[in-house]
């Protein structure tokens, strides 16, 4: 109905400032057309359309980065850390030194989203957002490369992000701490927060600490379509349509939305009671057709007495995030701040504070 | 232009906002009600996505006159074979409108890709030891630096990889640094034995040819009307580039135009006049395939030596190209020497100018920032020609003394000796613009032909080509390394 698609336009677009929704409404036209009926992807098409940058070692408003590509899998790690004190260091990056010896300082291992499809850790939205984490948040920033759907399917993105991990945890150079460990974070936005999930709970099993997760509205789903998957398709940029294609391409050919990887707290999922579990901060955005799923995965959290902190953002669509002109940005900056500054990591406190912003 | 979408690579106007938007719903409206959209923008050529606002108008444009682009669904073909051949479509009215004048972003700013591969992370040591080492020299502690450029030799002698080797010869640029001997940096050696090291760096990696394809990319697209086309070659070493053109004008439908090639190449010695027999090769060549061929070598001391009559250009018939693959960035040693070129280039009124360059700032008048870029450059230049399985060859031993010998140049050389002047696609941009050339965009198709390209190489999946505001750069990893960029003359 073409007039009942002009009122969802509006709306939109009155929703979120002039130059996000041309951002975002760009990007969901590039998707568009990269995603083929027949499940197939214009890989060559999508990697001309990315908009990329290099790193830079030289600091740029604080901060600097340096690419770590991994000669067996050509996979790229980008690492971004805040300026050193020293301006004669820069330029060059020393690999023989911790972070610090006295102080704690958090590192983000983040996995971007894309929904298994797209993007890389050199597209310029992810790299201008992993900068503004190092001088927002003061943490130290590994964005992670993973194989894509479809070339490449469950469970590659998990092995990938696990192996990732247990890189971070190994380089001498992300130490800090008078015990010299590496005190590391998972996060991720969309497909990165559904396999920070999953590296999560690898780590767990496998006795590798991880002090917590951040979700940035992560992907997750079902079979069942939920009220908000029915409420919000295709009003704020996402179709159903559009999550079940990457659902395809990724899940393993014949499975469904109620496999483990998209649906892990469902019929066929795995119960996290009496797991060691890093205690989580999700942020939903009010906005996005998938949040019952994501609401869903703190409750499942929530009830298997795990610490969970759930940002629900109210007014927010996905990608907010990617600029900061509004105010959805700037609490999110500030609940991660606290969220990886806080005193009581141990802590296991069943009560999660629910946050709502007009 | 809004400032939050620049950082992302977006050029939009912030008083065009409200119109980019209005475009993207109403092709958005488009898609939605027509099943087919979606294929004929998948095959159409796309053009520089940082200027959303021009690419959301073509394609509307695509969407709403289908030029020459048939709907068929049997054209939905995947990948096409690795050899290229000319573009069919895209006519030139429309091309022309599609290219709008670029500004310049603001690069002011200094910047470093750094990429670190496993092996580097051990060779730390001997990286600060260059490091300290140049620093010394920087400060004119001449001893200090002999000190350390000798640990650096040890260092590097049991630093296995590309490390070891790139440390070896920036030790020897060092050294002849300090003993201030023979600052040419070893430049003094016959061109034909330079040739003969370029066709082993041809041969054991990607590089060349894919200057060589994308500039040829980029001709193609140019000449697709014209009935007789003229190449001028500002460096034609051993026309390597030139065979895969010819091929490609022979199987255009309509039939060939016929090809003019003007190689420029140094000075002849009496024993041999290398530009002709290479003449002669092509010219069997050409006449094999069945393209109609004229050649003409020049020879030069140098490019600035070059006047517009001496290219006997032929403007009421022919179709003129001028092709510099590596060669601009010599000209930047003499003050003036490249502008006078371009001048020259401008006015013999090319339809289409194709450059080559390195992607690297190289030539920054203090000599310790020029160090740090080009160990920095050579260092991930190397590592692309490192494979662990194979052998090495003779060709790549050789690339890596062609290189060397670039690398020796860059530290030890100064003034009119040094000649590997390499500076970055940004800093040509402006360059071009002064003189009076516009930017002409490459397209998607050029990009996915260029990545079928290197696929075929070892080590394939290091390559990568990007886009980068309408010019094609292929890197190693992360790290743009080369750069290949068209351009027309302003206002054209």
């Amino acid at each position: 109905m073409a007039g009942g698609n002009e009122v969802n336009l509006n709306e939109c677009k009155r929703i979120v400032p002039l130059n996000t929704w041309v951002l975002i409404s760009n990007f969901k036209l590039a998707y568009t057309l990269l995603r083929r009926p027949d499940g197939s992807f214009n890989r060559d098409l999508a990697e001309f359309l990315d908009r990329k940058v290099p790193a830079n070692s030289f600091p740029v408003d604080g901060v600097f980065s340096f690419d770590h590509v991994d000669t067996s899998t050509s996979l790229l790690t980008r690492i971004y850390l805040p300026a050193p004190l020293y301006p004669s260091r820069h330029g060059s990056v020393d690999l023989s030194e911790p972070l610090s010896t006295t102080d704690i300082v958090p590192v983000l291992v983040f996995f971007h989203g894309g929904s298994f499809t797209h993007s890389s850790a050199n597209s310029a939205i992810y790299d201008t957002f992993c900068r503004r984490l190092v001088t927002i948040c003061g943490v130290v920033v590994v964005s992670v490369d993973y194989r894509r759907s479809p070339e490449h399917r469950y469970p590659c993105a998990y092995d990938d992000g696990w192996n990732a991990l247990k890189w971070v945890k190994s380089r001498v150079w992300l130490q800090s701490g008078k015990d010299s460990n590496v005190y590391v974070y998972l996060a991720g936005d969309s497909s990165g927060g559904n396999i920070a999930h999953n590296v999560a709970v690898r780590a767990t099993s496998e006795g590798v600490k991880v002090l917590g997760n951040i979700l940035l509205h992560p992907m997750f789903g079902g079979l069942e379509r939920t009220q908000s998957e029915k409420r919000l398709d295709g009003k704020y940029f996402v179709t159903t349509q559009d999550r079940d294609w990457y659902w395809r391409a990724y899940l393993p050919e014949g499975e469904d939305r109620d496999h483990p990887a998209c649906n892990p707290f469902g019929p066929r999922g795995q119960s996290l009671e009496g797991v060691n579990f890093p205690k989580s901060l999700v942020v939903v955005a009010g906005l996005d057709l998938v949040q019952d799923w994501q609401l869903a995965y703190v409750d499942g959290l929530k009830r298997t007495g795990h610490h969970v902190n759930l940002l629900y953002l109210k007014q927010a669509t996905i990608g907010f995030y990617f600029l900061p002109n509004n105010d959805h940005f700037h609490c999110l900056m500030d609940e991660l701040t606290k969220f990886v500054h806080s005193v009581d990591e141990d802590s296991q406190s069943k009560s999660s504070p629910v946050l709502l912003t007009p | 232009m809004d400032e939050l979408l620049e950082v992302l690579g977006y050029k939009v106007r912030s008083s065009e906002m409200a119109e980019v938007a209005q475009k993207l719903e109403q092709l958005e409206m488009v898609l939605s009600n027509d099943d087919v959209g979606s294929t004929v923008l998948n095959d159409t050529v796309h053009y520089n996505p940082s200027d959303l606002s021009n690419w959301v108008e073509t394609m509307l444009s695509e969407l709403n006159n289908p030029e020459s682009s048939d709907l068929d669904p049997t054209r939905i073909c995947e990948d096409r074979s690795a050899f290229p051949k000319a573009e069919e479509g895209a006519d030139e009215e429309a091309s022309s409108k599609r290219i709008r004048l670029e500004s310049v972003g603001s690069w002011g700013e200094l910047t470093r890709p750094l990429v670190v591969v496993d092996s580097q992370e051990t060779g730390v040591r001997l990286v600060h030891a260059l490091v300290a080492c140049a620093e010394a020299i920087q400060q004119q502690d001449l001893n200090l630096a002999d000190a350390l450029v000798k640990s650096v030799g040890t260092l590097a002698a049991s630093q296995a990889g590309a490390m070891g080797k790139v440390a070896t010869y920036f030790a020897q640029g060092l050294a002849r640094r300090i003993y201030a001997a023979d600052l040419s940096g070893g430049s003094s050696v016959g061109s034909s034995f330079e040739e003969a090291l370029q066709m082993h760096f041809y041969e054991s990696c990607p590089y060349l040819k894919f200057a060589h394809f994308t500039a040829n990319q980029a001709i193609l697209e140019a000449v697709t009307t014209a009935r007789r086309v003229h190449v001028i070659d500002l460096g034609l070493n051993q026309g390597m580039q030139w065979p895969a053109l010819m091929q490609a004008l022979a199987v255009r439908p309509g039939g060939p135009p016929s090809f003019r090639l003007t190689g420029v190449g140094p000075p002849q010695t009496e024993s041999s006049d290398s530009l002709q027999q290479l003449g002669w090769k092509l010219a069997q060549f050409a006449q094999a395939i069945g393209v109609e061929f004229e050649f003409k070598g020049l020879a030069a001391e140098s490019l600035s030596d070059l006047e517009p009559e001496m290219f006997e250009t032929r403007p009421e018939s022919e179709t003129l190209v001028v092709n510099s693959v590596f060669e601009l960035h010599r000209l930047l040693n003499r003050s003036g020497s490249v502008e006078k070129l371009l001048t020259t280039v401008k006015t013999v009124k090319p339809r289409i100018v194709t450059t080559v360059e390195q992607e690297a700032n190289h030539n920054g008048v203090v000599f310790l920032d020029r160090f740090n870029e080009a160990l920095h450059y050579y260092s991930s230049l190397f590592d692309s020609l490192e494979d662990s399985y194979t052998l090495p060859s003779q060709d790549r031993v050789m690339s890596e003394v062609y290189l060397g010998r670039q690398i020796v140049n860059v530290v030890a050389a100064e003034g009119t000796d040094r000649v590997e002047r390499h500076e970055t696609l940004a800093q040509w941009k402006v360059r071009m613009g002064s003189v009076g050339f516009d930017p002409v965009p490459l397209g998607s198709s050029a990009f996915k032909q260029a990545s079928m390209l290197l696929s075929v190489f070892a080590g394939g999946d290091g390559y990568r080509v990007e886009e980068n505001d309408g010019c094609l750069m292929l890197g190693w990893q992360t790290r743009p390394l080369i750069a290949t960029s068209a351009w027309k003359l302003a206002g054209a």
